[in-house]
């Protein structure tokens, strides 16, 4: 018998029970949907964080903490618990280290009050060098309007772009020139003392939309020395450290300096190791998902082979006529399973293009869309990052072959059974 | 004298239901040159549909041999019994064709296994069809045919391929007589007109009369033999 005539008349059967195959199919394509969405929601988020951690720290960059913070690479759990703290002034010392161009102490104060006018919003005050800051970070630490001072006067204020539009529909909550307030609470619950500072702002920054170490959408940047006397405190909470270059030897030596410098009491990680984590982390997270999607096709297989057999009883007598009218086992067999390959390609083909769809519709509702920054006092944490789901070939192929594959493997042992049917038995069968 | 077209040689078989044997055949000897029209005829049980089986290559016998055309059946593997088949035209009384299949669909289907062409086996089709009288029909479902007409599609599916010989399993069983003496002129015809040779089993008298030669079974053993 031709390949055609076979697979016509696998067809005319599986059309004969539309309900039935569709639903089959359905199995197919749930587990096929479900790999290529997580798949390429995964393989995107991970091309985007990727980039936002490029763009937002170059890789010739080294951050310098008290540990915990950055805790995550080897070797980075050097700091203790002692009562070390890392001043603002250590920049000296790092920039004395070989290979190291300069390095910019950054303090960080979440949940600050910010206040233009009647509107308030609550943030993370950053105070640095803005002009070491703006050449490390030069890409990102870059204004949009306004200029950012290199030489600030006082109260001079940089703003991110969530800061000034905030609710991204032209509302501006500040623009270059205004002024604005900060209020810090410190003290006790029950013994807060406010300090404000006021200042005008200098510069937004251009949208960055990332959520890396470097600057951020939400964040107001004051200079250094302001904050620290703003905060009352001489201590900082990293110090960034540009490199002459992202060598590894390099990277190394001045990690191993810098340790050295404050006997191991400080944790100093690379940008590099930490993009080295993020994909390790998501290598891991994605096997893990595409094994959930996995287990799902193997229902689906299950699924085939159930209903095959159930269609293997109901069809006991056509197979005696065919092989009464001189078909060969191997052409019942064939029959079969081409009945589960074009249940497997339907499925593959539906089930990829239901889940690339499913995965722009969930990467648009993590993207955030708009109106992601409420009003009021919360402010967005990270900025509007968006994800593009990405759909490698070999994601793509790997769906087809894997549908493809659960169907026919699931198919052999009934279609090796219809084949083995005798014709006067199958013939009898009432 | 030529190679009969089918000979059996003390052709036996047993069946088990469960550990009880049943000797459907006892030891059958039975030749059938080429061009004869021969109808078996026998009480419901003594083994026709067996030995019909065994000529058609559909079972095996447990003693004895069939030879079709001088080849020893027994010798043939499963492909070789399944090109077998496909030159033996087979009628069963519940007509088994595949209900989703029109009459054109089916009687192409027996033309696809071989694989004939599509345009060969549509004119093929078309021609069988007509000559069984159902030139009208050729595109309707068993289920929307009469049981004589699928009788005749049966019958057409079974020249299709220029079958050696008919098996014919009580094809008039299972519908009236007046359409039953249809099928029969249909049969007679193809035997005189066509040269088609002819095993028919039947409890019909009346058909038997118009066989060329009866052969009366009991219990699994040919009894009488008489040409009319
Ligand atoms: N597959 C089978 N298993 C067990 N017994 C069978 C089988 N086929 C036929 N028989 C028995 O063999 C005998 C002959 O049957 P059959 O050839 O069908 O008779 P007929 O066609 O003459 O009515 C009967 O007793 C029947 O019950
Ligand atoms: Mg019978």
């Amino acid at each position: 018998m031709k390949v055609s005539d076979v697979f016509s008349y696998a067809f005319g059967a599986i059309r004969l029970r539309k309900l039935r195959a569709g639903l089959t199919t359905l199995g197919v394509v749930i587990g096929i949907a479900a790999i290529v969405a997580l798949l390429s929601i995964s393989q995107g988020l991970q091309d985007s964080i990727t980039e936002q951690l490029q763009t937002g720290f170059a890789t010739n960059t080294l951050i310098v903490s008290t540990g915990g913070g950055f805790g995550m690479g080897p070797g980075a759990m050097t700091a203790t618990e002692s009562d070390f703290n890392l001043l603002v002034n250590y920049t000296q010392i790092i920039d004395e280290i070989e290979d190291v161009v300069m390095s910019v102490a950054v303090i960080q104060k979440p949940g600050c009050h910010i206040r233009s006018g009647e509107r308030e919003l609550k943030l993370t005050v950053v105070g640095v060098d803005f002009a070491k800051y703006a050449n490390i970070y030069s890409s990102t630490f870059e204004a949009e309007s306004g200029e950012i001072p290199l030489d600030p006067e006082n109260e001079t204020v940089v703003v991110g772009k969530r800061v000034s539009d905030p609710w991204k529909n032209g509302t501006l909550f500040c623009d270059v020139d205004d002024g604005v307030e900060i209020v810090w609470t410190t003290g006790t619950l029950f013994d807060a003392k406010n300090e404000t500072y006021t200042g005008h702002v200098a510069a937004v920054l251009k949208e960055i939309g990332g959520f890396g170490i470097g600057p951020s959408d939400s964040s107001v940047y004051i200079p250094i020395l302001q904050a620290q006397s703003f905060f009352g405190t001489d201590e900082c909470d990293t110090i960034i450290v540009q490199l002459e270059n992202d060598d590894e030897a390099t990277i190394e030596s001045v990690s191993e300096a810098i340790d050295g410098a404050f006997s191991g009491q400080v944790s100093v990680t690379s940008s590099t190791a930490m993009l080295d984590i993020m994909s390790s982390v998501f290598s891991t997270v994605e096997l893990f998902l595409a094994g959930i999607a996995a287990i799902s096709l193997l229902v689906a297989g299950i699924g085939i082979m159930n209903i095959m057999i159930v269609s293997l009883m109901e069809r006991t007598r056509e197979i005696g006529i065919l092989k009464a009218l001189g078909m060969k086992s191997r052409t019942v067999l064939s029959i079969f399973l081409s009945e589960a390959v074009i249940v497997g390609l339907m499925g593959a083909a539906i089930g990829i293009a239901s889940g690339w769809g499913l995965a722009h519709v969930v990467a648009r509702v993590f993207s955030g869309g708009g109106g992601f920054m409420p009003a009021g006092d919360h402010a967005a944490a990270a900025g509007g990052m968006t994800i593009t789901p990405v759909l490698t070939p070999t994601v793509f192929l790997g769906a087809f072959a894997f549908g493809l594959i659960v169907s026919v493997v699931f198919a052999l042992y009934p279609a090796w059974r219809a084949s083995k049917l005798k014709p006067v038995e199958a013939l009898r069968y009432e | 004298m030529t190679t009969p077209v089918v000979e059996t040689t003390n052709l036996k078989k047993t069946y088990m239901l469960g550990k009880v044997p049943v000797n459907a055949l006892q030891g059958v000897n039975l030749k059938v040159e080429k061009g004869d029209f021969l109808a078996i005829l026998g009480p419901s049980g003594s083994g026709k549909s067996t030995l019909l089986n065994m000529i058609g290559a559909l079972d095996k016998p447990t003693e004895g041999k069939v030879f079709i055309e001088g080849v020893d059946v027994s010798t043939l593997n499963d492909n070789e019994l399944a090109d077998l088949r496909r030159e033996i035209g087979f009628v069963f009384q519940f007509f088994n064709l595949i209900p989703r299949l029109t009459a054109k669909g089916n009687v192409e289907l027996t033309m696809a296994i071989p694989g004939l062409g599509k345009s060969e086996r549509r004119k093929r089709a078309e021609e069988v069809l007509e000559t069984v009288g159902l030139k009208e029909r050729v595109n309707h479902k068993p289920a929307e045919l009469s049981g004589g007409e699928r009788q005749r599609v049966a019958i057409a599916r079974a020249l299709a391929n220029n079958a050696k010989f008919l098996l014919m399993d009580e094809p008039t069983g299972n519908i009236d007589s007046k359409t039953a003496s249809g099928i029969i002129e249909l049969v007679k015809g193809l035997n005189k007109e066509k040269d088609v040779t002819i095993i028919i089993v039947t409890h019909d008298q009346h058909i038997a009369s118009q066989a060329k030669r009866t052969v009366q079974m009991l219990d699994g053993l040919i009894i009488k033999e008489e040409v009319n």
